[in-house]
């Protein structure tokens, strides 16, 4: 086994008895169902298709739940002193890095394939136009971007979770990275080119969940969160290797 | 085989170690004493590739840190001096995923880890979970997992502290038959018991060392004397033996 497969299985061992992982999944997979529901009645008789209300629905929660899910990736290392044991160790911080990763994202894409329960119990009450309409590619394709959004939130928590020996703080700085940037970005590029306010109707994030649902694929916005993920996790084994010059 | 070359490293302004220079050969226990704040925990902390040091250099066999870390820190096996541990996971379970972690191959993980489980006494507990297990039993897993890659540099910070007698016993025996294939560098107080079994003493005082005493059978009481007033006093001993 390579240092990413043993440090990826620990991790996902350690999230399936921890309570930080089953409560907030529990309660990301309610209100998911309950934003899911809202969205289906607002959009009644609408041209909105199920997918795409389903990622809609699920979209916004993401940042909450991957900034839970990975506050413990570091922080709880550092607090307990097991990063001097693994810092100590011959791997690369690289390889420890996506090991625990790829475990937040094993959760998030199980998290993501729960969620997808409420939409599954309400197709057959639907009527017979919307219920022919469904096709499992449009569901795949949705999934596609909301676990393409939720590895640029896993990495940005990862990372910040390196600051941290304190679970609760990165948790809350993960959660303004990653809910803040999005709007502060918007927002500005709003106040400084307010001609594209019609082409940027909606938070861009949530545009590209609804154009891959409806099958606008677009290679560049892959490659922006897939770039944006590797950023991120660079930028937390840096951050790992810095701590050997102060400790 | 360990060679410690004018190191130096400062927090900030302060000084924490000052033109630290040492060997240690194969089969070597060095013992690293000094009062509280003399710079032993960082010292080990820069030898475990956990700090890197200002100046100066360090190589195990050849090897420079600094250059080809991987192979060096292969070579190492270390003891933390608050010994952390996943408390979730059993004794075996943990030394399996750490042999693992350091890159043992799937056939020989099962081997090294009842191998070491054996070495270190912990057959008994080796269902039980980490966090029901006693201080000094977390001390042996702790050097179970410093050992178990049978390293060429041992590095132990504090092994002996808060041990009773028998866990103290233990751990010096383990100790005393990893240094037939290991060079030990440990950190401690515990002057009286690390003389019997330690080959040499480091004394570091402000960051410096203020002497250096090799142990025979002659010299173990004076020496034990002289250590004690050496590290109240922090000055470097006339006669040194």
């Amino acid at each position: 086994m390579t240092a990413i497969q043993v440090t990826w299985l620990r991790e996902v061992r350690a999230f399936r008895g921890a309570f930080s992982c089953c409560v907030p999944v529990a309660a990301f997979l309610s209100v998911c169902g309950w934003t899911f529901v809202m969205l289906l009645r607002q959009h009644e008789g609408s041209v909105l298709q199920i997918q795409s209300i389903w990622g809609v629905s699920v979209a916004p929660w993401l940042p909450i739940l991957s900034a839970v899910l990975t506050m413990r990736l570091f922080a709880e290392e550092r607090s307990t002193g097991m990063i001097d044991l693994l810092m100590a160790s011959p791997i690369r911080e690289r390889d420890l890095v996506i090991g625990k990763f790829l475990s937040a994202m094993t959760v998030m894409g199980l998290s993501l394939a729960l969620s997808l329960v409420v939409p599954m119990a309400v197709l057959p009450s639907l009527s017979a136009p919307v219920h022919g309409l469904v096709r499992p590619v449009a569901f795949a394709a949705t999934y596609l971007i909301l676990l393409l959004q939720a590895s640029v939130w896993c990495a940005a928590g990862t990372m910040v979770s390196v600051f941290f020996r304190n679970q609760a703080a990165a948790a809350v700085s993960s959660l303004v990275l990653c809910s803040g940037m999005p709007v502060a970005v918007y927002a500005a590029i709003l106040a400084w080119i307010p001609s594209v306010r019609m082409e940027m109707a909606w938070l861009p994030l949530l545009m590209h969940v609804y154009d891959f649902s409806t099958g606008l694929f677009s290679t560049a916005v892959i490659a922006l969160y897939v770039t944006l993920t590797v950023f991120f996790l660079f930028g937390c084994s840096k951050l790992l290797a810095c701590l050997r010059l102060r400790g | 085989m360990l060679e410690i070359d004018h190191i130096t490293f400062s927090y900030g302004n302060h000084k924490v170690l000052d033109d630290i220079t040492f060997d240690v050969a194969p089969g070597e226990i060095v013992a690293v004493t000094g009062a509280n704040g003399a710079g032993k925990t960082t010292l080990l902390r820069v030898l475990a590739c956990l700090l890197m040091q200002d100046s100066g250099g360090v190589r195990l066999d050849a090897v420079d840190p600094l250059t080809r870390p991987i192979k060096y820190r292969r070579g190492i096996g270390y003891l933390s001096e608050h010994c952390p541990l996943y408390s979730e996971m059993t004794v075996e379970e943990y030394l399996t995923y750490r042999v693992r972690l350091k890159g043992e191959r799937n056939l020989r993980v099962r081997r090294r880890v009842s191998e070491t489980l054996e070495q270190c006494g912990l057959e008994e507990a080796q269902r039980t979970r980490v966090r029901l297990l006693s201080h000094g039993y977390r001390k042996r897993l702790g050097l179970a997992d410093a050992l178990v890659m049978h390293p060429k540099l041992l590095l132990l910070d504090d092994p002996l502290a808060g041990l009773d007698v028998p866990h103290r016993k233990k751990i010096a025996g383990v100790l005393t038959a990893a240094s037939a294939r290991a060079a030990v560098v440990l950190a401690g107080h515990e002057i009286h018991e690390m003389l019997e079994w330690c080959t040499r003493f480091v004394v570091l005082h402000g960051g410096r060392v203020v002497a250096l005493y090799r142990v025979n059978d002659h010299n173990k009481a004076d020496l034990a004397r002289l250590l004690e007033c050496q590290i109240a006093s922090g000055t470097a001993a006339e006669g040194v033996p």
